[in-house]
């Protein structure tokens, strides 16, 4: 090997403060030269050249982040924040996959049944997904490191709300362009946004009290009930069903603010074990 | 020695089941055992002393911290490492996201901070070779020691481990000893676990629960000494034992109240476990 990085060079280098493309000259030549890392040892600080290669090895220990994660620091959001949302169950593409599939299935009912003003099929289920969803985010049945998470310094609603929020963002985001894919009802097509807050806000309210199991599901069975309900009470075919009325919308407005309410009030309940003791 | 966890009247029901019932202890540095059979209360006892679980009654201090208030709490959970009985895993993260995934939950934002820290918890359970793969790809001896890596994570001054050696072969359970010891040294440790020989391997001190309560406090060599001239030797099985087994020489060891002249053994820390179990059988029939 007849070139080497000069003196001067290697001092600039250790400094870190050797310019590209001379950088990348001495990056390459580095790694294949023992001589030139020899002098390069002799011109830096220990200290410093130590340090140097912890980062190194740091940086190529770092796990190499997934599409989710690298998607999430790319719009903002704090790595160690991502790397709380990656280990979400239903951020991964099985559960974001079957949310999907229900839509086309029921936007496809939209526009083949036009039987009223409204999409019936489509209001009934969109509140359901982001239900179900928040309830697979967490707890000892879900999250397979539950035990170890409930009993770390990060509160436990604190972590709950992180991954709420993702959650609600993905399926709601769903949902909205679900609802683009029926502009012929307009505005009525986004009748399941609120019912689809109040069952959110109600499930995790109720969880406290009944587990992250029982509560949401009870939720989910309650409005199916309700929309059963109100369809044997409404007084024709092209009359709404009742929680897709106004009235029926400032009720889930109500039934959301209150929900949210009780659960701010039980936050601290979220920071302890929920599942069987013994 | 000044004890770094004291717990006082710990009291917990669940349904019709008194899993705990005034559990009083206090540890000291280093490891100490906690026998039981299934059912005793061990796991109940370590998700409240781990701050999981809200006991019924009673009070502890970890490390001076009162976890009775959300503050005490969060103070004690800053200093505490906690393996679980089926610690969980993420399936597509490696050993190093993992643990990474552990520190956050542990307050470490500072990504560099963080890793050194992954980086250190996993060389000093002996992974650093595999730091990279997927957890479904490794053993299960190397899933416990990634898991006791998460554990150990921020240097904790109290760590909970509950059967962590369960499913293990002789030889991971040998290297899964080791760590332990290594994690006691100048820390408390309170290792729930099924193997006597664990406890008289590793363990300063020992507790053994029944029913929920605590039937033993002391050291193994005391937990031993309750077996002495209750250990006999004999060609046949002695209908009046507790427990009688014959032995890889043809002859019978048997547990309990010796007959006149029997030939007596010398008594294991398994002898002692046993006849305490057995004692306590019987105050809870009585």
């Amino acid at each position: 090997m007849s070139w080497h990085v000069s003196e001067e060079d290697l001092r600039a280098y250790a400094r870190g403060e050797l310019e590209a493309p001379v950088l990348w000259s001495a990056d390459a030549h580095l790694t294949s030269c023992a001589r030139c890392r020899g002098a390069l040892a002799e011109v830096s600080d220990p200290v410093v050249l130590d340090a140097g290669w912890d980062r190194l090895d740091a940086e190529l220990d770092a796990p190499r982040t997934g599409l989710l994660e690298r998607l999430l620091v790319r719009i903002g959001v704090a790595g160690h924040t991502a790397r709380l949302l990656a280990a979400t169950p239903v951020l991964r593409r099985s559960w974001l996959g079957a949310v999907v599939a229900v839509l086309l299935l029921s936007v496809g009912a939209g526009h083949a049944v036009r039987g009223g003003e409204f999409p019936t099929l489509f209001l009934a289920l969109a509140p359901l997904l982001p239900l179900a969803g928040v309830a697979l985010s967490y707890g000892p049945a879900l999250d397979p490191t539950y035990e170890m998470t409930v009993v770390a310094p990060m509160h436990g609603f604190r972590l709950l709300m992180i991954r709420t929020v993702a959650v609600l963002g993905v399926v709601l985001g769903l949902n909205g362009l679900a609802t683009l894919a029926l502009p012929a009802y307009g505005l009525r097509g986004l009748a399941w946004l609120l019912p689809a807050l109040a069952l959110t806000a109600t499930g995790l309210a109720l969880t406290p009290r009944l587990g992250p199991v029982l509560a949401p599901s009870l939720v989910g069975g309650a409005w199916v009930g309700l929309l059963l309900t109100a369809d044997v009470l409404r007084t024709g075919a092209d009359v709404p069903l009742a929680p897709f009325t106004v009235a029926g919308q400032g009720v889930a407005a109500v039934v959301a603010a209150l929900a949210a309410g009780l659960l701010f009030l039980l936050r601290d309940r979220f920071d302890l074990f929920q599942g069987r003791a013994v | 020695m000044t004890p770094t966890v004291s717990a006082s009247g710990l009291s917990l029901r669940y349904g019709g089941t008194r899993a705990l019932d005034d559990v009083s202890l206090r540890l000291t540095p280093g490891v100490t055992g906690l026998l039981g059979p299934n059912g005793a209360g061990k796991t109940t006892l370590l998700r409240v002393l781990a701050t999981a679980l809200p006991a019924d009654r009673g009070a502890f201090t970890v490390l001076g911290h009162d976890p009775g208030t959300a503050r005490g709490r969060q103070e004690v959970r800053r200093r505490l490492g906690y393996l679980p009985q089926t610690p969980g895993f993420h399936p597509d993260f490696t050993a190093f996201e993992f643990v990474d995934y552990v520190a956050i939950l542990k307050e470490m934002t500072d990504r560099g901070v963080r890793h050194r820290e992954v980086r250190r918890v996993l060389d000093e359970v002996g992974l650093a070779d595999v730091r990279g793969k997927r957890i479904r790809k490794l053993s299960g001896g190397m899933r416990q020691r990634v898991a006791l890596g998460a554990a150990l994570v921020g240097e904790p001054g109290f760590l909970v481990l509950d059967e962590p050696t369960v499913g293990l072969d002789p030889e991971q359970r040998m290297r899964f000893r080791e760590l332990i010891a290594g994690a006691g040294e100048g820390r408390t440790v309170l290792l729930s676990t099924h193997q006597t020989e664990d406890v008289a391997m590793l363990c300063h001190r020992v507790i053994v629960m029944a029913a929920g309560r605590v039937r033993f406090e002391g050291t193994p060599a005391e937990l031993t000494a309750r077996a002495a001239g209750r250990v006999w030797s004999s060609t046949e099985r002695d209908p009046g034992a507790k427990a009688g087994w014959r032995t890889g020489t043809g002859t019978f060891r048997n547990v309990g109240a010796p007959p006149p002249g029997a030939e007596l053994l010398e008594p294991t820390l398994e002898d002692g476990y046993l006849l305490t179990l057995d004692d306590a059988g019987a105050e809870v029939a009585a």
